[in-house]
């Protein structure tokens, strides 16, 4: 086993990820895609939608550690 | 005989044979009991035993068609545990295991509420054990706090009961409201097990604390049962519906920062109840078949995910994220099964979430209800975001791993394996599931429109979440405490009650005195009452003072 085994892994991960993230864009193109809420038929919604929520989750969740993080065993003390 | 057999109990009496079985054919024994109890699935529905004690009717055994796909999922669930700890010698485990699995599949067949609260008593007394098998000191508190809120909520389901036979001469099971002051008994008392909104803390607190094999039979039953117990009782109860909303959304935050991979899948099963409860809060057939077939994949998908972080403690000593990494090389089947777990319950196309979460969407859309759906397509992403992304990636890849480990041993990657299958078989396969639901479906998950909405959003989450490593945006693991809903019993309330138990302890002490007695020679030896220590040690005991404080508090105010 190499070593930078993980490190390839990851680029080439991240290179497939993005092609298909590209297609999927693409795929908006070429038909309508019905929604149940006329604005959510914007091309690439649901795309938008995912990487806004996600940061937002991780910036927030990261936020909060300011407030419910303590040291591991709190509760011991 | 066998159709009068109350399902599941033939598993408990199996439990208390353990002790005389051969170690060797313990596990045989229990599977076996497991096959004998599956065999009511055949029976069809109807009432099938009734009895007539104190003048009470008792329905200890009915079928329909709610009961069904959760007595199959609990029959899978018994099997799959069992076969994962094929490896452990732990007696007492295995006894608890199976009796608590009895007692839930006994529980789904309770027609009415007394049968159902001796039941729900047994889960919490069976599963107790479990959380206990962990073995650890902290194991041992965990799961006293975990008992004393287990049977709080047995207590709240009595009183419910109670009040309801007494206003009513009804004690069946029933479509209840929240205008009735025995429906927000029995409301409260299934919210605690669903893990509400800060009725939550006991499952993040015991779970991850129980064994490799303990958290996998953990994950599988109570939270279920009180959907189910939820769905039969309370479907259409609008209050449901932000209720649910709110646990899929908070608890994802939660998970983002906890170290404890174990304790981030306990916040993962909380916010995917929040799915289910959505589901029943909107009443409709569509959405209570949802929130069935959400229920049962749920079951097999999570367990799968604590069976690859067992596989992953019981190998590398730990789930700890910020000291796991790397595993891939080691742990190749685990990895995989892991990622297949992963991807069920991110609900991508062709895995089983995917087909049992767009049942719910589908009747949150259907109704426009569009901010409620967009708070559920958001916690999507954060299911993502921690069951599908952080769970695999920070156990078994993140960075190169120094410490050789084996792989998980064969039992358990035949559990997992299993488990695996059954994601990719029902994702494919729907209409198998479907035919199992309570209600007759015309559903058809596989759109166009839906894959393609989904797989925008998961794979553009992903694609944030390279983003944010590459920038290095995303937060390092750090080994720490996140506080949930327990710290207000945990830290809160004895902080408040020592205090004052400080001072009670003196002003009693200084009357004793008065008195030419010393309070403390009264109570000397085994209470120590002005010792501080004291109220250290039996924190369990306090907070339970004050939880069975409170019920009696709320039973006078209905009484009066």
């Amino acid at each position: 086993m190499k070593k930078n085994d993980l490190k390839s892994m990851g680029k080439s991960f991240t290179k497939y990820i993005l092609i298909i993230g590209a297609l999927l864009i693409l795929l908006d193109f070429t038909f309508h895609r019905h929604e149940y809420f006329s604005f959510a038929e914007i091309y690439g919604f649901p795309a938008f939608f995912g990487f806004v929520s996600f940061v937002f989750i991780v910036m927030l969740g990261k936020w909060l550690r300011k407030f419910l993080m303590r040291k591991e065993g709190y509760y011991d003390q | 005989m066998i159709s009068n057999f109350i399902p599941g109990l033939i598993m408990i009496i199996t439990s208390f044979l353990l002790p005389i079985i051969p170690q060797y054919f313990r596990h045989p024994a229990m599977l076996l009991s497991v096959g004998l109890s599956a065999l009511s699935l055949f029976n069809g529905y109807g009432t099938f035993l009734e009895w007539d004690i104190l003048g009470l009717n008792l329905i200890l055994y009915q079928s329909d068609s709610l009961t069904l796909p959760f007595a199959i999922i609990f029959h899978i669930a018994a099997i799959l545990v069992i076969i994962f700890s094929w490896h452990s010698k732990n007696l007492m485990e295995h006894m608890a295991t199976l009796a608590y699995a009895g007692s839930a599949i006994g529980a789904l067949h309770a027609g009415d509420f007394f049968s159902l609260f001796i039941w729900w008593e047994a889960t919490a007394l069976t599963s107790v054990f479990i959380v206990f098998a962990g073995n650890t000191n902290a194991a041992k508190d965990a799961a006293m706090r975990y008992l004393i809120i287990q049977v709080s909520s047995g207590v709240l389901l009595l009183i419910g009961a109670c009040l309801m036979l007494y206003q009513t001469g009804n004690h069946n099971l029933a479509v209840l409201d929240l205008k009735t002051n025995f429906g927000i008994f029995i409301f409260i008392a299934f919210g605690i097990k669903a893990a509400f909104p800060l009725l939550n803390g006991w499952l993040q607190d015991s779970y991850p604390e129980s064994s490799v094999t303990g958290t996998v039979a953990l994950s599988a039953f109570t939270t279920k049962l009180a959907i189910y117990a939820l769905a039969r009782t309370f479907p259409g109860t609008d209050s449901l519906i932000w209720i649910g909303a709110i646990m899929t959304a908070f608890p994802v935050f939660f998970a983002v920062i906890e170290n404890d991979l174990r304790r981030v899948l306990s916040f993962s099963l909380n916010n995917q109840l929040g799915f289910m409860v959505v589901g029943i809060g909107i009443g409709t057939e569509l959405s209570l078949n949802g929130t069935v077939a959400h229920a049962f994949v749920h079951i097999i998908y999570k367990a799968l995910l604590f069976m690859s972080m067992g596989a992953v403690l019981y190998r590398a000593g730990t789930t700890k994220a910020s000291e796991l990494g790397g595993l891939y090389k080691y742990m190749p089947f685990t990895t995989i099964f892991c990622i297949i777990g992963a991807m069920s319950i991110s609900a991508f196309p062709l895995f089983s979430g995917f087909v049992a979460k767009s049942l719910i969407m589908s009747s949150l859309g259907g109704m426009g209800m569009v901010l409620i759906y967009f708070i559920l397509f958001f916690a999507s992403a954060g299911v993502l975001e921690h069951s599908g992304i952080k769970i695999p990636y920070f156990a078994f890849f993140a960075h190169e791993r120094k410490n050789k480990v084996k792989e998980a041993p064969i039992n358990m990657l035949i559990a997992m394996g299993i488990a695996a299958f059954l994601c990719i078989a029902i994702g494919v396969f729907p209409k198998y599931l479907y035919q199992i639901l309570p209600y007759a479906v015309d559903y058809q998950p596989y759109t166009l429109d839906h894959v393609i909405s989904q797989l925008q959003l998961l794979v553009f989450a992903i694609i944030a979440f390279l983003f944010l490593v590459k920038f290095k945006l995303y937060p390092s693991e750090i080994r720490s405490t996140v506080l949930n809903s327990d710290w207000f019993y945990r830290k809160m309330l004895p902080g408040i009650g020592k205090p004052l138990f400080k001072k009670i302890g003196l002003l009693t002490d200084s009357l004793y005195k008065n008195l030419g007695l010393s309070f403390k020679q009264v109570l000397s030896k085994s209470y120590k009452f002005s010792n501080l220590s004291y109220i250290k040690v039996t924190t369990p005991s306090f907070a339970g003072t004050i939880l069975i404080s409170i019920l009696f508090i709320m039973l006078v105010i209905v009484l009066v």
